[in-house]
């Protein structure tokens, strides 16, 4: 039991110091520095211009839609890679299942591109 | 084993995963041809229905995917659901000018997950395939997009439906870890010594996410408000099939891996069905949307599915299939109902819009009150015959008092069946009802005509097969 | 035609008629129901008779029982509908059948027209169907089963004319007082049931002689069986057979149709508890007390009953009170153990009493629907034949007769058998002198009574020519349309005829049944359908009673007419000063010795405090308020509050989600322990 536990040890460690470093710096900095606020300290940082809009604004929700796609399409080269890694050390008949698999599942990737393609979302305007 | 011999265990889910590809690729090049899409949707979805009652049984891919006479059982009754939802939604849509031919393929693919649910035996692909449901479905209930409370629906149903599997996700890798598989069989193996207290945790965060794809109480919150914003023929779809699907994988979780758990899993299932049943009668009294009523009504009419569940053995389970099955047909009739009723383009959706209905549409006030005392469960409507199975199995298992709970819950609930029946009845008419629409009205008349007299029939051929359904998900 | 087809068909002719003109009476029209009806009652009457003379004649069985069909068979409680047939029922056979018959043929005169005939038809054969399946029930049963069919019978046919308010409370009332005989009824045969294990007649009355000791023990006191059951199944003839204390539905009965009265309230069904106490004669003989009770309340109604005749002034209810002394008669006979006596009694007081009936309802007629007889007189010329037929009733009903020549009117015969053999039978039992002495003074009352009728209504002066204020009592409405305006006319020939025939009957049935019914011949007429043990001897020794017993009857008789001329002929008017004076006595009589009032008071109005305690109390309050309309406030605000969480809002959903896995899990945890 402790010998399961002993392999734990590095990441209580660091959980440890990760605490005492965060609560270190808010600590220092409640203690240690002067504290004179006025309006425009207090106000949002906007690059030395005076700040002329909310910081929270909104984002064109194709930038989502891009995203979102691109994560798919991520998904996928990370299934490849061990796919791809693991295919020829597979014995004959297991590596013609497993090809045709990732062939069936990049098919079905492929009609889906086709539809979002088709559809527009691939365009900005 | 073969290729061609795995296609084959998993023909209907090919068939309507290779149909739905294809008719994304039409549509995707044609989207005009909505009628086109549709018409071979229901298609596939029929022939789904034909594949599997001829195929082969046996297991595939490791054991991950069973073919069973449970599953084709419970298959038939979602295709034909979901070819009904095509059939009531595609020209729905079309009515109100949002017709898209996506409609259909998600239908398609909903059915595709459904069926998976049905087969699974392996906890990824009891994930995997609740997922593909679940996501269809979230898009189907936002599907009318200029409506705000269908968005708000879509929104409330995903964002609560991705809670849910958070927690079934939750238990999944608890099982996994006590189990140390994630196959059925492996966890049977491993519960067969006597449940560990880790599975039996993981057990419960398990029943609890399925039990909000049925909506079982306390996970029905989302029912009531899901309902009224999703355009009706879609929550004629979603209070049926997917929930017969869910039931079914319950059904095959608790009686394959934790058999031997019988006595644990039936008291949670006992205190979720009164729940339920309580819930969707007491809360229904004081509704007035139709819609929200039903999703009460449902709620309820799952907690006495659950009844039947928890009793266990073949005798359970066949009571919950023959009871699921017949409410699919009622719930899908009211709905196709609510779908052909219209006043200048407004769909009609409380109580007083169908006041003194029958004086302007006896046929479909007829329909609707042989829904509404079917479930109230009134002889000789189908109803009755789905509570007698549940309350006889109920019975010979021991759970009296979870039945006389649940008779309980029906007298209150018969407030709201009798006086939807009142109202259209006895109330006087409010302005002019649209002429229905043939589909509508064809379906909500077929239903009907099932409810009674025709299910006095069908239950000659519905017993046995959902007892041969049974003996299959629960010997594995 | 065999035995079995024929009884068969005497029983269930009125019940298809009945159906056809129930039924189909609008279909049909009021002509042809009317004809069917009466069609087969003709038939069943003409069968009746046929199965009377082949009974008697020997050709037949003396006694043989047809089972139609099982009714009631659970563990040792058999019961089978069947007919029936002995020398008791087959003398009832011919009673019931004779005056349904004749009074469905009157009612095509008296009824012509009523606008529902048909319906009034139905019920009347209805009627005699349920009566037909009391006189041949072969067990307790299915006499219960056609005790509570004529109930039902005379419950619509007092409310026939339903339009009428005072209809509908006698309606009412009739089946209210009849319930309370019918729960002793009941009662009786539980006990009947309790103490032999069976209800069948033919079971229970050879085991009476080994069961007669049985008791049943409550608390410290102890009840023979055999008394028990008797005086309980007596309270459901007291009931029926409206004896004392449970009489008062008959008078108002008499708001229904006057065929009615005459079928239902006089010659048959009232008659059911006579019958009765004799088809159990083997019972009441093991059973002293009952016996005595039997005889007391006879006797009591026998002579009150007259005493309130003297005082009404209504045609119909003076023979109602008639029938009800009538009846006494009967009991009593029956009490001390005269059974042919009450039987004979019976059979001679349908023809004559039947006939009083019809002729106060030809009267009736004639008057335009007047009933009061202090607007009838010297009508003796304007309806002839009425008249004779009336003075023939009365002769009879007054027991007219000559001792020493044996020769008489009907209820000469019958009714001076019974208040001989209640002189015999004082001399072992105490009650029967009691018996006697209310039996002589009663029929003095009776001829008092009868005579009066007749001259108030057929002499003195006319008083219907140009009265201008009618009457003040209940029943001055019937002459609402206009009576004055018309002279008095005869009634057409369908009701004559059956007022001939059973003028015939009123006349000789006494006669010419004599030897059969109460004299030597009786042992072989009756055979053994009536219990001989006391009969025996008291009937063969009521010809040989010292000369005053015999000519006492006739004696009072004659005193009671010549009292009735002096008031009412020789010094018209007297009787009425005397009213007018509203003596004690007079008011008395004039209420009924206040019995309704006193019912009214005592029953009516506790039976409804009592009422209106559980109603209020504990119906509205207890039940209902714990029960539905509790429950339902209940449901519908904890629907409001299970709505009320329903917020809509996504982390309220979220939060109920997830308290339910929290709940489920904690809830696991301890189950699972």
């Amino acid at each position: 039991m402790t010998a399961l536990l002993m392999n734990y040890l590095p990441i209580v460690i660091f959980f440890a110091i990760a605490g005492a470093l965060g609560a270190a710096f808010i600590l220092a900095a409640a203690i240690v520095a002067p504290k004179a606020p006025d309006p425009e300290k207090l106000s949002a940082y906007e690059c030395g211009f005076n700040a002329f809009d909310d910081a929270r604004m909104k984002f064109d929700v194709r930038f989502y839609l891009v995203s979102i796609l691109f994560i798919i399409f991520d998904l996928e080269v990370a299934f490849l890679f061990p796919w791809a890694v693991a295919l020829m050390k597979m014995p004959h008949p297991t590596a013609v299942f497993a090809f045709w698999s990732m062939m069936g599942f990049l098919g079905v990737l492929t009609v889906g591109f086709i539809y979002e393609w088709r559809k527009g979302a691939l365009e900005w305007e | 084993m073969t290729p061609v011999h795995l296609a084959a265990l998993a023909a209907p889910q090919l068939l309507l995963a290779g149909a739905s590809l294809v008719l994304l690729v039409v549509g995707a090049f044609r989207p005009k041809a909505i009628r086109l899409v549709a018409g071979l949707g229901v298609l596939s979805l029929l022939a789904a229905v034909g594949v599997v009652a001829i195929e082969p049984l046996g297991r595939a891919f490791g054991g991950d995917l069973v073919a069973d006479q449970g599953a084709a059982f419970a298959e038939a009754v979602i295709y034909l659901a979901s070819a009904a939802a095509i059939l009531l939604g595609q020209p729905w849509f079309a009515r109100r000018g949002q017709a898209r031919f996506e409609f259909p393929i998600l239908i398609l693919i909903a059915a595709l997950g459904m069926g998976m649910m049905c087969r699974a035996a392996d906890l990824i692909s009891l994930f995997v395939a609740i997922e593909l449901q679940s996501l269809s479905l979230y898009i189907l209930a936002a599907f009318e997009k200029s409506d705000g409370k269908s968005a708000e629906a879509g929104l409330k149903y995903f964002v609560l439906g991705a809670l849910s599997t958070g927690i079934m996700l939750y238990g999944v890798s608890l099982i996994y870890g006590f189990a140390g598989g994630t196959s059925f069989a492996r966890i049977a193996a491993a519960v067969a010594h006597g449940a560990s207290g880790g599975v039996l945790f993981g057990l419960v965060f398990l029943i609890c996410g399925l039990a909000f794809k049925v909506s079982a109480a306390p996970f029905h919150m989302w029912t009531p408000d899901v309902y009224e914003g999703a355009p009706t023929p879609v929550v004629g779809f979603f209070a049926g099939a997917p929930k017969l699907a869910a039931m079914v994988l319950l059904a095959r979780v608790l009686t394959e891996s934790f058999g031997p758990a019988l006595a644990q899993w039936r008291q949670i299932l006992v205190v979720m069905a009164i729940l339920s049943v309580a819930v969707g009668a007491l809360a229904g009294l004081r509704q007035s949307n139709l819609k929200r009523l039903w999703a009460y009504s449902s709620i309820a009419s799952i907690g006495y599915a659950l009844i039947g569940l928890a009793a266990g053995g073949p005798e359970g389970v066949q009571a919950m299939l023959v009871y699921m099955t017949l409410y699919v047909v009622d719930v899908t009739g009211f709905f196709a109902c609510l779908a052909a009723l219209a006043r200048e383009g407004r769909p009609l959706e409380s109580f007083a819009d169908v006041s003194g209905l029958v004086r302007q549409r006896p046929g479909l006030a007829v329909a609707m009150t042989v829904f509404a005392l079917s479930g109230l469960g009134l002889p000789p409507f189908s109803g009755l015959w789905g509570k007698f199975y549940v309350f006889k199995a109920a019975i010979s298992a021991g759970l009296a008092p979870a039945a006389v709970a649940a008779l309980i819950g029906s007298v209150v609930a018969a407030y709201y069946y009798l006086r939807l029946v009142k109202v259209m009845w006895l109330d006087a008419p409010e302005g002019q009802i649209d002429a229905p629409p043939a589909e509508a009205a064809g379906l909500a008349y077929a239903a009907a005509f099932f409810v009674f007299p025709v299910v006095l029939i069908a239950l000659m051929a519905l017993d046995p097969a959902a007892r041969a359904a049974a003996l299959a998900l629960v010997q594995g | 035609m065999s035995p079995q087809l024929a009884v068969t068909l005497i029983v269930f002719a009125p019940l298809a008629g009945a159906l056809v003109a129930g039924l189909f009476g609008r279909l049909i029209g009021h002509r042809v129901a009317q004809i069917v009806t009466t069609g087969l009652l003709f038939v069943a009457c003409a069968l009746a008779w046929v199965t009377f003379r082949q009974v008697f004649g020997g050709a037949w069985p003396h006694a043989f029982t047809v089972t139609l069909a099982p009714f009631i068979h659970v563990g040792r409680f058999v019961s089978d509908w069947s007919i029936r047939i002995d020398s008791l029922s087959a003398v009832m056979l011919v009673v019931v059948t004779s005056v349904s018959a004749l009074v469905h043929l009157y009612s095509w005169g008296y009824m012509r027209t009523d606008p529902h005939r048909a319906r009034f038809f139905a019920y009347l054969s209805l009627f005699t169907f349920a009566m037909l399946a009391l006189v041949t029930a072969a067990d307790f049963m299915q006499l219960f089963f056609g005790w509570e069919g004529v109930g039902l019978a005379s419950y619509l046919l007092i409310g026939f004319w339903y339009e009428k308010p005072t209809a509908n409370a006698a309606a009412i009332k009739a089946f209210v007082v009849n319930r309370v005989g019918d729960a002793g009824f009941a009662l009786g045969i539980m006990t009947v049931f309790w103490a032999f294990g069976s209800i069948r007649f033919a079971d229970v009355f050879p085991l009476v002689a080994s069961h007669a000791d049985l008791a049943w023990r409550f608390g410290s006191a102890q009840f023979r069986l055999m008394d028990l059951a008797c005086v309980l199944l007596f309270i459901g003839a007291m009931g029926k057979s409206a004896q004392f204390l449970l009489h008062t539905w008959l008078p108002d009965a008499m708001e229904g149709p006057t065929p009615v009265s005459a079928l239902i309230h006089a010659a048959t069904m009232v008659t059911a508890g006579v019958y009765m106490v004799c088809l159990l004669s083997p019972m009441f003989e093991a059973a002293p007390v009952a016996k005595g009770v039997v005889t007391v309340v006879g006797a009591i109604t026998c002579l009150f009953a007259a005493t309130i005749g003297l005082a009404q002034n209504d045609i119909k209810r003076v023979i109602a009170y008639s029938t009800c002394s009538q009846l006494g008669y009967m009991f009593f006979a029956a009490g001390i153990g005269a059974y042919p006596a009450a039987m004979f009694h019976l059979f001679t007081h349908a023809f004559f009493k039947a006939l009083l009936f019809l002729g106060a309802g030809s009267v009736i007629e004639a008057m335009h629907h007047e009933q009061d007889m202090r607007h009838m007189g010297a009508l003796w010329n304007k309806t002839p034949i009425t008249y004779v037929v009336m003075l023939l009733g009365t002769l009879a009903i007054t027991g007219v007769g000559i001792p020493g020549l044996d020769l008489g009117f009907a209820g000469f015969y019958s009714k001076d058998a019974i208040i001989n053999a209640a002189y015999v039978a004082s001399a072992t039992q105490g009650t029967a002198m009691f018996a006697f002495i209310c039996g002589v003074v009663a029929a003095g009352l009776t001829s008092f009574y009868s005579w009066r009728l007749i001259f108030m209504t057929f002499h003195g002066h006319a008083k219907w020519g140009a009265h201008e204020a009618h009457g003040h009592d209940a029943h001055a409405d019937h002459g609402a349309h206009g009576h004055g305006a018309h002279t008095p006319h005869e009634s057409p020939w369908v009701m004559i005829l059956p007022l001939i025939l059973l003028s015939v009957g009123a006349v000789f049935a006494g006669g010419v049944f004599d030897e059969s019914f109460v004299g030597g011949d009786r042992a072989g007429f009756w055979g053994s359908a009536l219990s001989a043990t006391t009969s025996g001897t008291l009937l063969d020794q009521i010809h040989h009673l010292p000369q005053w017993v015999v000519l006492a009857p006739l004696a009072v008789t004659a005193v009671g007419f010549f009292a009735a001329w002096y008031y009412y002929i020789a010094r018209e008017g007297l009787a009425a000063r005397i009213a007018a004076r509203r003596g004690l006595l007079w008011a008395f009589l004039y209420n009924k010795w206040y019995f309704d009032e006193l019912y009214d008071a005592v029953f009516v109005r506790g039976a409804k405090a009592l009422g209106d305690l559980f109603w209020k109390g504990g119906d509205k309050k207890l039940i209902d308020g714990l029960g539905p309309d509790g429950v339902s406030e209940v449901s519908y605000a904890v629907g409001r509050g299970v709505s009320r969480v329903q917020t809509g809002y996504v982390y309220h959903y979220a939060f109920v989600m997830l308290l339910g896995v929290a709940g489920l899990v904690s809830y696991a945890l301890w189950a699972f322990r």
